[in-house]
């Protein structure tokens, strides 16, 4: 039986956030949070691995309490546990410290055969936290990958590498980041979402976990924003070209002998 | 054979919620559930909430909830193309009860169904049941992705179009002439810029009505809310009307709204943050179904409670009030540990009493005064004339109010007996 976790965020809806000019912070007052939509998918991918070869799957994620609704979802679609580690102390996470937090919760949960992330957030898009759950914990890893077997201790994993498809053997323990569009994920179902309501979350907090405060939230992230800039949508905002720039196509679309 | 609980609502809106928390409270186990997570983020109104009832099952609502201004000053007018004629009411007793609020309802439903979780019920969002399971001709329960939860009573809170009571078979489903439709935006203004622009304080907003003379024989209705930083606004014609008039496109109607001279400038700087549109029960006692069977009652915009006069537009008040009612029902059935029909009748006695079904028998004529198409067409621009008359001074003798009254007319060829017989049915049935 798999011991299987999925690391999960709740972000933004990122079609409803736009970048306060003032204080070149994300404005999300208008944002409804959503499940990161590639965790959707990693969550798929360990329901599909449960229901092939066995396993308990825990959804875990870092984040205010009200992410709880986050887990609740994933729970509805058929993971078995939630855990959502809240702790003041874990705000203002860069990538570092998310990580180190993560593979430290998985640590604290008795370690997993297979973590399942998202490639990336919608909010940030780095791909981070995934590989660096894997190396914080010294598991095996494999990104962007959309399709997953299970063989003899062993995990058999399709890559996304741009253009192309990778298939790689690895051992476990594992991390695999789970590309966007994977998998067609289910919907949660109303009996679901009742045990889930019913079974609750498990709370987590750094009283359990101990860590260093010098290593989490804020004081444990090396990354500073210095900037941040709404760049206007090329296509919907052309430059006008000028006579001359008009005047070179010409001349270049006349020298290949695309008009006479 | 026993039930996963006593009560099941469908739909977390104001009349879901107001009959979980009216259960949960006195201890029903109650399961709400709600298509969208957060629950009740799909909902949309025009955005004024009346609170007398909410206070009942929530007496610290004021403070708690998620409220924009208090409604300070009420505005009801006609817009013609050129011209608008309002009356302003801006009274101390408002500002005294603050019992009117405008409500941006993505934020303030996520709360009501956040109270209901308080109160001890199980709030399930984001999931759509598929449909109502009866049994020996009684409602038992729902049934989602072949899964069926039990209940002694279901309560149907689905909105204004309710298919879950439609495909059962509890009402007919929707006609033409029971439904308006609301087209709404939310247009983003600086807090600054709306208490300077509508002489408001920082708590304190606006709520203006309007009939739509401008839009031919459409009957439109307009309104015009004030938020903390957004303005809501939008428009409301009867679907009969719409489709008498081959209109397809309704945000062409909201765009001669926001244009109307008198509207364009209050809007100046602001940028539409969200837009939206809903149907909203106008058809009056004549839509009201059967409210309760064995084992379910409906609520709320689902069983068609609504008030509209043309100027006053009304409907989340009724919907906590039947909410409220439905649920003091079933609690009053558990304690007889019967859900019938006629135990549920309950529910009916106790609306006949409430001015839900008082408002709706008193003004049952209403749609003969709001589908008058004179009062659309000719009326706002007779209103226009008779006070161009009297108010601009342009070097010809002046007349008495009453030829101007008789010259009007003829201008806009309106009968006098047309004319009076309007103004006394407007005066019976308003």
């Amino acid at each position: 039986m798999l011991k299987i976790a999925v690391m999960i965020k709740q972000v933004p809806d990122s079609q409803d956030i736009s970048i306060d000019p003032v204080t070149k912070t994300l404005n999300r007052s208008m944002a409804r949070n959503v499940v990161n939509p590639p965790d959707v998918n990693a969550t798929e991918a360990a329901i599909q691995l449960k229901d092939k070869y066995g396993g308990e799957i825990t959804v875990i994620t870092m984040g205010p309490p009200m992410a709880d609704t986050a887990l609740l979802q994933l729970m509805g679609m058929g993971a078995d546990n939630g855990v959502l580690v809240t702790d003041r102390v874990f705000a203002g996470a860069d990538t570092w410290p998310t990580g180190f937090t993560l593979a430290s919760v998985a640590d604290f949960l008795g370690g997993f055969d297979v973590i399942f992330c998202g490639e990336e957030t919608t909010d940030s898009s780095t791909g981070h936290v995934g590989p660096g759950i894997a190396e914080f914990l010294g598991y095996e890893q494999a990104t962007y990958v959309h399709k997953v077997e299970y063989e003899n201790g062993f995990l058999i994993v399709v890559r996304d590498i741009e253009g192309a498809e990778e298939t790689i053997k690895i051992g476990t323990p594992a991390v695999l980041t789970i590309t966007l569009n994977a998998n067609e994920p289910r919907n949660p179902t109303l009996k679901r979402k009742i045990d889930a309501y019913k079974k609750g979350i498990r709370l987590v907090t750094n009283k359990e976990l101990q860590l260093d405060p010098a290593c989490i939230g804020l004081k444990g992230s090396p990354t500073i924003v210095k900037d941040m800039k709404t760049v206007p949508d090329p296509i919907k905002n052309p430059s006008k070209p000028t006579i001359e720039e008009l005047d070179k196509v010409v001349s270049v679309l006349i020298e290949k002998g695309v008009v006479k | 054979m026993m039930s996963d609980y006593d009560a099941i609502v469908v739909g977390a809106g104001n009349a879901g919620s107001a009959a979980a928390i009216t259960m949960a409270s006195k201890g029903l186990s109650v399961l709400l559930i709600d298509r969208s997570d957060p629950p009740g983020t799909k909902n949309l109104s025009g955005g004024v909430l009346w609170g007398n009832d909410l206070a009942k099952i929530l007496p610290k609502w004021q403070s708690e909830a998620p409220l924009e201004r208090f409604i300070q000053d009420k505005k009801i007018g006609f817009l013609t193309e050129k011209s608008s004629i309002i009356i302003d009411f801006k009274t101390k007793i408002f500002e005294e009860n603050k019992v009117g609020h405008t409500v941006l309802r993505s934020k303030f439903d996520p709360w009501l169904a956040k109270k209901a979780k308080e109160a001890g019920a199980t709030v399930i969002p984001g999931i759509t049941v598929e449909s109502l399971v009866k049994k020996d001709g009684k409602v038992i329960g729902v049934e989602e992705s072949g899964d069926v939860v039990t209940s002694n009573v279901v309560i149907l809170a689905e909105g204004i179009n309710p298919r879950l009571a439609i495909e059962a078979g509890l009402r007919p489903p929707l006609q033409d002439w029971e439904v308006s439709v609301g087209v709404k935006e939310i247009i983003k203004l600086s807090p600054q810029k709306i208490e300077d622009r509508f002489n408001l304080s920082s708590t304190s907003g606006l709520a203006s009505e309007y009939i739509m003379g401008n839009l031919g024989e459409l009957n439109a209705g307009a309104f015009f809310y004030t938020n903390k930083d957004s303005i809501s606004l939008g428009i409301v014609a009867p679907m009969e009307r719409l489709r008498e008039n081959g209109v397809i496109h309704t945000y062409d109607i909201i765009e001669q709204f926001k244009e109307h001279p008198s509207i364009a400038p209050l809007i100046d700087g602001g940028t539409v943050a969200e837009y939206g549109a809903h149907m909203i029960p106008e058809g009056g006692l004549e839509m009201v179904p059967q409210l309760f069977g064995d084992g379910y009652m409906i609520v709320g915009d689902s069983a068609g409670f609504g008030f509209s006069n043309g100027l006053v537009l009304q409907g989340m008040n009724y919907a906590f009030l039947s909410g409220i009612l439905a649920g003091e029902a079933a609690v009053e059935a558990k304690s007889r540990n019967d859900f019938s029909s006629s135990s549920l009748s309950a529910y009916k006695r106790k609306l006949d009493n409430s001015y839900v079904l008082k408002d709706l028998r008193t003004f049952k004529d209403i749609r003969k005064v709001t589908n008058n198409k004179s009062m659309y067409t000719t009326y706002p621009k007779m209103l226009e004339s008779i006070l161009l008359e009297m108010l601009w001074e342009r070097g010809q003798p002046k007349k008495k109010v009453r030829e101007i009254l008789g010259s009007c007319a003829a201008d806009l060829n309106v009968g006098k007996l047309k004319t009076a017989t309007d103004f006394y049915y407007m005066y019976r049935r308003m």
